[in-house]
């Protein structure tokens, strides 16, 4: 039920009390957690699930659609699709949230201390940022990752990590500045609240919900991110599933086997869709100027 | 404003120079023997030590530096050693191309984007609003090299066009139909993540802007409705169009690489990924320099046409 | 009753409601009177009264969504509510017109005001570009803006605010129409140019035959200009009649309580401000009887139980809402 009055009118009606409740998160938000959760699980938990062995090569049945025992069908080589999902999931999900973490861990404690602190910390460490951020990032990533062999996740997540920091600084940056303005941070100040670990509980209980938000929409980017990379042949050596491996692999047996490239792209979309969903939504729920639209 | 152009330019210049520094080191620094590469399997420890003087691999970094921003100042850079053609020549061949793609793709994502995110404003939750909005919001879902993978499978399955193999690109002066046809699909698959951006970014301002007084008080003219939201509505929306369109375009450039490499297209990306396949370092700079100078171009272009737009944004 | 045709505005039984997250918004309620030509009336209350959703509503320019009008507006013979939008755009500009109350966001920042002149003309009237732009520069010093040939290319923010507010106004003269809503067209302006815009609006109302309805929470402003008030109340109507007998002659006391609560220049200085104690109330939450008990000094049992409805009082044309009105008095407040 959204209200599209004039904000004139609701000056005039300004003697009504206006419903302090926020916006709702809806089911549609729980189920988006749920699924996302459920993908984690699988992930974790891909070993000791009823699963056919990804890597296991099955001649008997290459190319084959969806079955009873090949819930998804098998690949070119006779692999369990439905299972190499699962296991592929790993990478993707361990890419997108230990880049997230290498970039939220550097850049936030940067961004809100050069936020907060300002002068020439925050000078110099911001023109170095926005010095990085105008070098295109997918470039040097491609560049990095194509000469630092042999790859592993573990090298992917350390360059989009770093690769994320100026980003993730910006933000923080930019979220913690409109709130260490805000009256009653500076009010606190004033009471003699120098000690800034308790301005951090004023400061960080705010940027949270925006940090968090922007987390799983930089999970999702990396994901895709990810998936790009394997196209390229950058990703995770080739028996080793992936979300971005398999729909690569697809690509040659396209006309024999489209669902090499469905349900793989099925599983990437649904997670980047959900992660992208809830982090909107915890956006708008947060952000209490913000007109419902 | 003269102030803040000739200020803007100096930073140009200055953000364009310490790209340069990060384009050779970076490759520099990577791992990689490149004369082994040049002279090729088996060749001998000898000669490849001799290649190495001769490329003037010996000398200190900074050296080299020096030398290839002299060059590149003169025009000139670099001769690669693997193609044996000129670098600059390589990336003039191939820049045409990803112009191209990104004008057809820029025109096709406004020409749906603003009528789309009109209608949408217009009734805000409406029916049409819904579906177009949930849509959108899936398709950012939906990575470019989805896209293509996905339209490539429409296109070859169902429409049963074949579209595999190599290059089917067709240049422009050869056949103009031929190289539309060729275009088409990387093309869409841009403007669809273009198109993505522009209609919630205007959808939302556009709603924004209806609000406003001023808005009713057209109304209260007697002037239709299509009027108002082409006259008074969209010119102060426009602004934040043209903010997301400098940042989206900025990275197309960048991320656009992947569907051109995807479907055989040989602009800069496919250029710059068979370059670091084949370890020629000399023109992965070169690329690597020439993308990150035209990022930062259009970021700056796009300032400026943004401040000229609406100059309460130049008092920062 | 004199023949409905002679009436320029004819409102009956009109009600706005909004549509809300906290449920229905009823913002004006069961509102009628009707307008001659050349008249002007004068509708007063506080803000949350619903005077400005009722001027709007009355125009039609109320918003499109989560709102619901029922009753009839006869303006010229033509019915408002319910009409398709583009039968009220036919009556917009040339019929009837409206001065918004705060120009710097009524005019669009980024258009040169003689364009937003043009605009009127060229749409409604059809005027050729020349044309449109030699008449608008008529009615810009018809307003009286100095130097109307430079004025025409300015911007909004060019402009003092009173100077706005009169492009404002020659923008709702463009098309000469009978009746110019005013929504409180000099709030937010400073007090000498207050005046200014007031006689502007008069004078122009006389040489152009315009009715003119006049809404304000300020009484100074229609105690001289208006032949008729109307005063809302929580989105009704809680007394209507000529002027001289709502300052005069009036019932309710709430028209008495908004009478006191005015400063007057001629109380000697420090004396002390009265104010209604109390709030208006939630619309949201109205409860029976009537809107104004709760701040009442005379209300009985009934008042909190009932609602009044609109009963004439001894005057021909004077009508008023309350159960224990204050008696009949004679020239006691004289304005």
């Amino acid at each position: 039920m959204s209200d599209i009055v004039t904000t004139f009118e609701l000056e005039e009606l300004s003697l009504v009390e206006k419903p302090e409740k926020k916006k709702p998160l809806g089911p549609l938000f729980w189920i988006c957690v749920f699924w996302i959760v459920l993908n984690i699980v699988g992930a974790i938990f891909a070993n000791v699930l009823p699963l056919q062995n990804p890597l296991y090569q099955d001649y008997a049945a290459i190319n084959a659609g969806p079955s009873l025992h090949h819930l998804f069908g098998t690949d070119d080589i006779g692999r369990d699709i439905f299972s190499r999902i699962v296991f592929g999931s790993r990478v993707s999900i361990t890419v997108g949230f230990g880049s997230m973490l290498i970039g939220f861990g550097i850049g936030s404690p940067l961004g809100m201390l050069a936020a907060y602190r300002r002068g020439r910390f925050d000078a110099i460490v911001t023109t170095f940022m926005y010095i990085l951020l105008a070098f295109p990032a997918i470039i040097a990533t491609i560049a990095v990752l194509s000469f630092w062999t042999p790859r592993s996740v573990f090298k992917i997540i350390i360059v989009i990590g770093l690769a994320s920091v100026p980003l993730v600084y910006r933000v923080i940056r930019t979220a913690t500045l409109s709130i260490a303005t805000k009256d009653y941070v500076v009010a606190a100040k004033v009471q003699g609240a120098t000690d800034r670990r308790i301005l951090m509980k004023e400061l960080l209980p705010n940027i949270a919900p925006i940090g968090i938000s922007f987390l799983l929409i930089g999970v999702a980017t990396v994901i895709a991110l990810e998936g790009t990379l394997a196209f390229l042949g950058l990703s995770v050596v080739v028996p080793t599933p992936s979300w971005g491996n398999m729909i690569n692999e697809s690509r040659t047996v396209l006309q024999q086997n489209p669902w090499l490239a469905i349900f793989p792209s099925l599983a990437l979309c649904l997670f980047l869709l959900g992660l992208n969903f809830i982090g909107d939504r915890l956006r708008s729920h947060f952000d209490v100027t913000e007109v419902k639209l | 404003m003269l102030r803040y152009v000739i200020r803007r330019i100096l930073m140009l210049i200055g953000i364009v120079f310490i790209i340069s520094i990060g384009s050779f080191f970076l490759i520099h620094l990577l791992p990689g023997n490149i004369t082994a590469v040049i002279e090729g399997p088996g060749a001998s420890p000898a000669n490849q030590a001799k290649l190495f003087k001769l490329l003037g691999l010996n000398r200190p970094v900074y050296e080299q530096y020096f030398v290839w921003i002299n060059n590149i100042l003169h025009g000139n850079l670099g001769t690669s050693f693997i193609s044996q053609s000129s670098v600059a020549g390589t990336i003039g061949n191939a820049l045409p191309i990803d112009l191209e793609i990104m004008i057809l793709s820029q025109i096709l994502a406004f020409a749906t984007a603003i009528p789309m995110a009109m209608r949408s404003a217009r009734k805000p939750d409406g029916i049409v609003d819904r579906i177009f909005s949930a849509g959108s919001f899936t398709m950012l879902s939906v990575p470019p090299f989805i896209i293509v993978v996905l339209l490539v499978l429409f296109v070859t399955y169902k429409m049963g066009i074949p579209h595999t193999g190599p290059s089917s690109y067709v240049s422009l002066r050869s056949d103009w139909v031929g190289n539309l046809e060729s275009m088409a699909l990387p093309a869409v698959t841009l403007a669809l993540g273009s198109f993505v951006v522009y209609f919630r970014v205007l959808r939302s301002d556009l709603i924004a802007t209806l609000q406003e007084e001023f808005i009713t008080m057209a109304r209260s003219k007697g002037i239709s409705q299509r009027r108002i939201m082409w006259r008074h509505a969209f010119r102060p929306s426009s602004v934040a169009l043209l903010g997301a369109a400098g940042v989206n375009i900025g990275g197309l450039l960048a991320g656009g690489f992947v569907v051109e490499y995807l479907l055989n297209i040989p602009g800069l990306g496919y250029t710059l990924i068979a370059a670091i396949n084949t370890d020629d370092y000399l023109l992965v700079q070169g690329i690597v320099l020439v993308v990150s100078v035209g990022v930062v171009l259009i970021n700056f272009i796009f300032d400026f046409i943004i401040n000229i737009v609406d100059p309460r944004i130049s008092r920062e | 009753m004199s023949d409905v045709n002679e009436k320029l505005l004819v409102v009956s039984d009109l009600s706005t409601t909004f549509a809300t997250a906290g449920g229905p918004l009823p913002a004006v309620a069961n509102v009628s009177f009707d307008l001659n030509r050349n008249e002007t009336v004068g509708i007063v209350g506080e803000s949350g009264s619903g005077k400005t959703v009722l001027s709007r509503t009355i125009m039609g320019l109320q918003p499109r969504t989560n709102v619901t009008v029922t009753g009839s507006v006869l303006l010229n013979g033509n019915e408002m509510v319910g009409a398709p939008e583009s039968f009220k755009r036919g009556l917009w500009g040339t019929e009837v017109a409206m001065v918004f109350q705060d120009p710097m966001t009524s005019l669009n920042p980024v258009m040169r005001i003689g364009k937003q002149i043009d605009e009127t003309l060229r749409v409604r009237l059809g005027m050729s570009k020349p044309d449109a732009k030699a008449r608008a520069i008529e009615l810009l010093e018809l307003v009286g803006i100095p130097s109307p040939k430079q004025r025409y290319d300015a911007f909004p923010g060019q402009l003092s605010g009173g100077m706005r507010q009169r492009v404002v106004i020659a923008i709702a003269l463009a098309c000469s129409p009978k009746l110019l809503m005013a929504d409180e067209p000099t709030t937010g302006l400073d007090v000498t140019i207050q005046a200014q815009i007031l006689n502007l609006l008069d004078e122009l109302k006389e040489r152009l035959h315009m009715s003119v309805v006049l809404v304000t929470h300020d009484l100074g402003v229609v105690a001289t200009r208006t032949s008729r008030i109307i005063v809302m109340y929580a989105g009704r109507i809680v007394e209507i009649g000529s002027t001289r007998d709502v300052f005069t002659n009036h019932r309710m006391p709430y028209t008495r309580a908004l009478l006191e609560s005015s400063p007057k220049v001629s109380n000697a200085s420090h004396t002390r401000l009265i104010t209604i104690p109390g709030r208006p109330p939630n619309l949201l939450k109205l409860t029976e009887g009537c809107s104004f008990a709760p701040r009442c000094a005379y209300a009985t049992d009934q008042c909190h139980q009932d609602r009044p409805e609109l009963r004439p009082a001894d005057q021909p044309g004077h009508s008023f809402a309350c159960w224990n009105p204050l008696p009949v008095t004679r020239g006691e407040l004289a304005s």
